[in-house]
C-alpha cells in the first residue's frame, strides 16, 4: 500500500472547482513534487492535504488512515511556507521547540532535539536570535528545522524557495534534499520552478487546470512529454504543428512534434542548410535561433571552444536526431 | 527623495509667509491658551508659587474628582477594548457587506457622543426608563441609577466601542493567517495559538488603543455634563465650574487642575509613542 | 483571509451582529422615543406619531440654531481650507523636514482637552483688545484647531499617495511655475481626499459642545447647545431633535463613504 494516497478529492472555491477527482500515490520515503504553473491548483492540493484547506469530497490515506476527518493538530504533518511563518515574538529556539511544547515533551528532552535540528540546518549558534533579525535563507532553515523537530510523518514544503534570491535556493534546496535522505521522510514539493522540480524529486507531478496532466521521474517527464502543455512547460522544446514539421523534414506529418534544442548539432557538415539568426549566451550553453526550410528552431549548443560560437546571419548546417522527434497531442 | 528644489532664497520666504497665517492662528486658538494655563496655574494671591497645586491635593474634594475620573476612565476603556477587540476580529471574518455596514455603523454612532448620547441613555436607562423597568420586571436590576459611577462607565463604555473598533480593526492587519497555519500543523490548539502568539503580537497595538481611550475619556466634558446637569464630581467638570459657573470663579485653580489633567494626558500619549516603537520590533 | 465556511463562521456572524446591536440600542430607542405619543413608566409608547417632528422643524429658535451651528462649522473649515491647504503644500515641497514638527503639533489638540484650552480662552479673549469670547469667531477659530489634526493627516497620505514632488518636477519640465503647478495640478487630484476629510471634520464638529458651551453659551447657540438648554421641555421633543441631527450627520457620512469608495 502506498503510504500517501488521494483517492477522488474534490474540491470547488466559490462555485468554480480547482480540482476533480485526484488521484495520487506517494511511497514511503519518497521526495514528490507537484509542478505546474499559477492556478493549476498544486498548493490547494498541498493545503488539502495538510487539513489547512477543507476538501468537498474524496479521501486521503495516510498510512492507510482518512486523515480528512481530522483537524491539523492531530494529522502528524509538517509544513514549510513560502512566507516562513516563524513566530515573530519568539526566538528561534522558542520556535523550533513550539511543536515539542504543544506535545507536551519534557524540557531536558525538548533542548536536545532542539539542538539537534539547528545542527542539521546547520544554525546551532542562532539560537537566541529574533526573526527579524534573520536573513530570508535563515528564517527558512529556522522553519525547516521548526518542522523536522516534531519528528513528522509527512512533510510538505510550499513553494519553500520562491521568496529567496538564486543563489541562496541553490544551496537551500541541496540541503532539504539531503536532510530528507538523511532522516527518510516522505516529502511532497511544491513548485513552479521545473528546474527545481527536475533536481530534487523521485517522481514529479505535472499539474495544469487542476488535473494531473503526467506523472515519472524527471528523465521520462523531460524526454517523453505527453502533451503539448507538458512539452511547453519542461524544457525548451520546439513545438511545431503538422505544417511546418512537414515541411521541415519533407515528409507529410499529421500530429505536432516536439524537438528538444540540444538533440539538434549545429555545426558544419550537418544535413540540412540553415541560417543564424540570433543567439544568446547563457553562460555554459549557447541558444541559437536558427531559420531552417523557412521553419525557426531553438537550438542548444554547449559552450566549448571558440569554434561553437557563431555570428548572426552566419550559415550554418543543422543535424536533427530522428529518435528525438517526439509526438504530441 | 530628491533634493528640495527651491531654487532662490526669495522663493522661500515666500513659503514661509504662506506659513504665518497658519501659525498665527494656531498659536492665538491653540498654543496661547496652552501657555495661559501653564503660567497661570502657578500664580495665585500669595504670588508665584505651587500653591494651586497644593490646595488640590490637599483638597478631598478635587482628590475625589481626580480618583472618579482615574476610575470611569480606565474601566470604560477596559470594557470598551475588550468589546472592540472581540468586534473587530469577528468584523474581519464575516463576509464583506455585513463587514462594511457594521463598519460604517460604527463609524456613525460615533458621532453620537456627548449630548444626543447622554439623552439616549437617560430615556433607556434614566428612573423611568424603558430598559430600567425591563430588567426590573425580570428582576436582574435592583438598584441602579445611570446618574451613579457605575452609569457613567457603563455610559462611557459605549461611546468607546465605536473608536476602538475604528483603532483596533488596522491592528488585525498584522496577525498573519500562515502564522495561525503554522501553529496549527505543529499542535496548537486555537486558545493556545492566541496565548502564545495571537496576543503577545497583538499586544503594543492592543495597550495603544487602550491608552488613546484613557485620554479619550479623562478628557470627556459633553457627556457627563449633559447627564449630569455638570453636577457629578470628575475634572473636566471641575474644571470648567470654576471658570464658567455660578459659584466662585477662580480661574488660576482651574489652571491647576488643567495642569493635572494635562499631566495625565500627556503621559498618556507618550506611553502610547513609546509603545508603537516597540511594535515594530515585532514586525 | 480564508473565507470558507467554517464551523466558527456562526460564532463571529453572532459577534458582529451583537455589536450592531448594543451600538443600536440608544439610537432605536431614541428614536422611539421621538415617535411616541406619550411613554413614561411604561415598557413600551402608547403610540406613534409624528407631530414631535411637525413641532420642532417649524419652530423658529431650532431653524436659527440649525442655521447657526451649520455657518460656524462651514465657516471655521473654510477657514481650514486656506491655511492647510498652503502649509501642507509648503512642508511637503519645500521643508520636508518639518513634517515630524507637524505630526508632534497636530497632537497638541489631542493631548489638551477643550476643556484645558477654555480655561486659557476664557481668560486671554474674554475682554480687552481681543474679546471674542460669546461671538461666534471664537468659535470658528477653536473648531479649526479641532479640523487640523484630521485634516492634515488625510491630506497628507493623500499628497503621498500622488508623489507630490514628482508630480510638480514633471509640471515644470513643461514649463508651469510653482503656482500653476500647485493650482492646475496638484489640487484637482487632491479633491477627493479634500472632500473625504471635511465631509467627516463636519460631522466632528458639528457635533461639539464644550467649546460650544463654556465659551460662547446661548450668546451664538449651536445645536448642540440648544439640546441641552432644552433638557426640561419634552423629552419627545428633544428625541426628535437628536434623530434629526443624526440624520443630517448620516447623510454626510454616507456621501463621505461614497467618495471614498469612488477613490479605490
Amino acid at each position: 500500500m502506498s503510504f500517501v494516497s488521494v483517492q477522488k478529492l474534490h474540491k470547488s472555491y466559490a462555485g468554480s472547482p480547482v480540482f476533480e477527482n485526484i488521484d495520487c500515490r506517494i511511497e514511503r520515503g519518497e521526495f514528490v513534487t507537484l509542478l505546474g504553473p499559477s492556478g493549476c491548483g498544486k498548493s490547494t492540493l498541498l493545503r488539502c492535504i495538510a487539513g489547512l484547506t477543507p476538501v468537498d469530497s474524496g479521501q486521503i490515506l495516510l498510512d492507510d488512515h482518512d486523515i480528512v476527518p481530522l483537524s491539523p493538530q492531530k494529522r502528524g504533518i509538517g509544513m514549510v511556507f513560502q512566507s516562513y511563518a516563524l513566530f515573530p515574538n519568539m526566538t528561534v529556539e522558542q520556535n523550533v521547540a513550539f511543536g515539542l511544547r504543544m506535545q507536551k515533551v519534557k524540557t531536558d528532552e525538548s533542548q536536545a532535539r532542539v539542538r539537534e535540528a539547528l545542527a542539521l540546518v546547520e544554525l546551532g549558534n542562532f539560537a537566541g536570535r529574533y526573526p527579524h533579525q534573520l536573513s530570508g535563507g535563515q528564517c527558512q532553515r529556522v522553519a525547516l528545522a521548526r518542522s523536522l523537530v516534531t519528528r513528522p510523518r509527512l512533510l510538505l514544503l510550499d513553494e519553500p524557495l520562491s521568496a529567496l534570491d538564486a543563489r541562496i535556493r541553490k544551496h537551500l534546496r541541496e540541503q532539504i534534499r539531503a536532510i530528507q535522505r538523511e532522516l527518510g521522510l516522505t516529502t511532497i514539493f511544491v513548485t513552479h520552478d521545473q528546474e527545481e522540480a527536475l533536481t530534487l524529486s523521485d517522481r514529479i507531478f505535472l499539474m495544469n487546470q487542476g488535473r494531473i496532466v503526467q506523472s515519472g521521474d524527471a528523465e521520462t517527464l523531460y524526454t517523453a512529454p505527453v502533451d503539448l502543455f507538458a512539452a511547453g512547460f519542461i524544457g525548451n522544446y520546439n513545438l511545431l504543428d503538422a505544417d511546418s514539421a512537414s515541411r521541415l523534414l519533407q515528409r507529410p506529418v499529421t500530429s505536432r512534434l516536439a524537438i528538444r534544442p540540444e538533440s539538434i548539432t549545429l555545426g558544419i557538415n550537418g544535413e540540412l542548410d540553415a541560417e543564424v539568426r540570433s543567439h544568446s549566451l547563457l553562460g555554459n550553453v549557447i541558444r541559437y535561433r536558427v531559420q531552417v526550410r523557412e521553419v525557426e528552431l531553438v537550438v542548444d549548443v554547449l559552450n566549448r571552444s571558440p569554434a561553437d560560437l557563431h555570428a548572426d546571419g552566419q550559415r550554418v548546417s543543422v543535424s536533427i536526431d530522428p529518435t528525438a522527434l517526439r509526438e504530441v497531442a | 527623495m530628491t533634493a528640495p528644489k527651491s531654487s532662490s532664497a526669495r522663493g522661500r520666504y515666500l513659503a514661509l509667509l504662506c506659513l504665518l497665517p497658519f501659525a498665527v492662528c494656531f498659536v492665538i486658538f491653540q498654543i496661547a491658551p496652552l501657555a495661559w494655563v501653564a503660567i497661570n496655574s502657578l500664580q495665585s494671591e500669595a504670588g508665584w508659587g505651587v500653591a494651586n497645586f497644593s490646595k488640590v491635593f490637599a483638597s478631598k474634594f478635587y482628590l475625589q474628582a481626580l480618583q472618579r475620573s482615574l476610575e470611569i476612565s480606565f474601566w470604560s476603556s477596559l470594557f470598551g477594548i475588550v468589546i472592540a477587540t472581540l468586534g473587530a476580529y469577528s468584523l474581519r471574518q464575516v463576509d464583506s457587506k455585513l463587514r462594511d455596514f457594521v463598519s460604517a455603523f460604527a463609524n456613525m454612532t460615533s458621532n453620537f457622543a456627548g449630548v444626543p448620547l447622554a439623552f439616549a441613555f437617560i430615556i433607556l436607562l434614566g428612573f423611568n426608563g424603558a430598559l430600567t423597568l425591563l430588567l426590573k420586571q425580570v428582576g436582574l436590576l435592583e438598584d441602579f441609577s445611570i446618574y451613579s459611577k457605575s452609569g457613567l462607565i457603563l455610559v462611557y463604555t459605549y461611546f468607546q466601542i465605536p473608536l476602538g473598533v475604528l483603532l483596533l480593526y488596522p491592528a488585525f492587519d498584522a496577525l498573519r493567517e500562515d502564522w495561525r497555519e503554522s501553529a496549527a500543523l505543529l499542535g496548537a490548539s486555537h486558545w493556545q495559538f492566541w496565548r502564545h502568539i495571537g496576543l503577545p503580537v497583538l499586544a503594543p497595538a492592543l495597550l495603544g488603543t487602550f491608552v488613546i481611550l484613557l485620554a479619550n475619556a479623562l478628557g470627556a466634558y459633553a457627556t457627563v455634563y449633559a447627564l449630569t446637569t455638570g453636577n457629578f464630581n470628575v475634572l473636566p467638570i471641575r474644571i470648567a465650574g470654576l471658570v464658567a459657573g455660578d459659584i466662585s470663579l477662580d480661574p488660576n485653580l482651574a489652571s491647576a487642575l488643567a495642569m493635572v489633567l494635562v499631566g495625565l494626558m500627556t503621559l498618556v500619549t507618550v506611553v502610547h509613542q513609546w509603545l508603537l516603537k516597540r511594535s515594530y520590533h515585532a514586525r | 483571509m480564508r473565507a470558507d465556511a467554517r464551523s466558527g463562521g456562526w460564532y463571529h456572524r453572532a459577534v458582529v451582529y451583537l455589536l450592531f446591536l448594543i451600538l443600536l440600542l440608544p439610537l432605536a430607542g431614541t428614536l422611539l422615543y421621538s415617535l411616541a405619543t406619550s411613554w413614561s413608566a411604561s415598557l413600551l409608547p402608547s403610540g406613534l406619531t409624528f407631530k414631535w417632528y411637525i413641532a420642532l422643524w417649524s419652530e423658529p429658535r431650532f431653524l436659527a440654531v440649525f442655521g447657526q451651528s451649520l455657518l460656524v462649522c462651514v465657516g471655521a473649515l473654510l477657514l481650514s481650507v486656506v491655511l492647510i491647504l498652503p502649509l501642507l503644500f509648503v512642508v511637503h515641497y519645500h521643508f520636508p523636514r518639518l513634517d515630524a514638527l507637524m505630526n508632534i503639533l497636530i497632537l497638541l489638540p489631542f493631548a489638551v482637552p477643550p476643556v484645558v484650552s477654555s480655561v486659557g480662552l476664557l481668560q486671554l479673549y474674554g475682554s480687552g483688545p481681543m474679546a471674542m469670547v460669546g461671538t461666534p469667531w471664537i468659535l470658528i477659530g477653536c473648531y479649526f484647531t479641532i479640523a487640523l489634526p484630521f485634516m492634515y493627516r488625510a491630506i497628507t497620505n493623500n499628497l503621498q499617495a500622488i508623489n507630490l514632488r514628482d508630480l510638480m518636477d514633471a509640471a515644470q519640465l513643461l514649463g508651469a511655475n510653482t503656482w500653476q503647478a500647485a493650482l492646475l495640478v496638484v489640487l484637482p487630484n487632491l479633491r477627493k481626499g479634500l472632500m473625504v476629510a471635511l465631509l467627516l471634520s463636519f460631522s466632528f464638529l458639528f457635533g461639539e459642545f464644550v467649546f460650544a458651551n463654556l465659551l460662547v453659551g446661548t450668546r451664538y447657540e449651536t445645536l448642540q447647545v440648544y439640546l441641552n438648554n432644552m433638557r426640561n421641555s419634552s423629552g419627545h421633543f428633544n428625541s426628535a431633535l437628536v434623530i434629526s441631527y443624526f440624520a443630517f450627520v448620516l447623510v454626510l457620512t454616507w456621501v463621505a463613504n461614497r467618495l471614498n469608495k469612488d477613490k479605490t
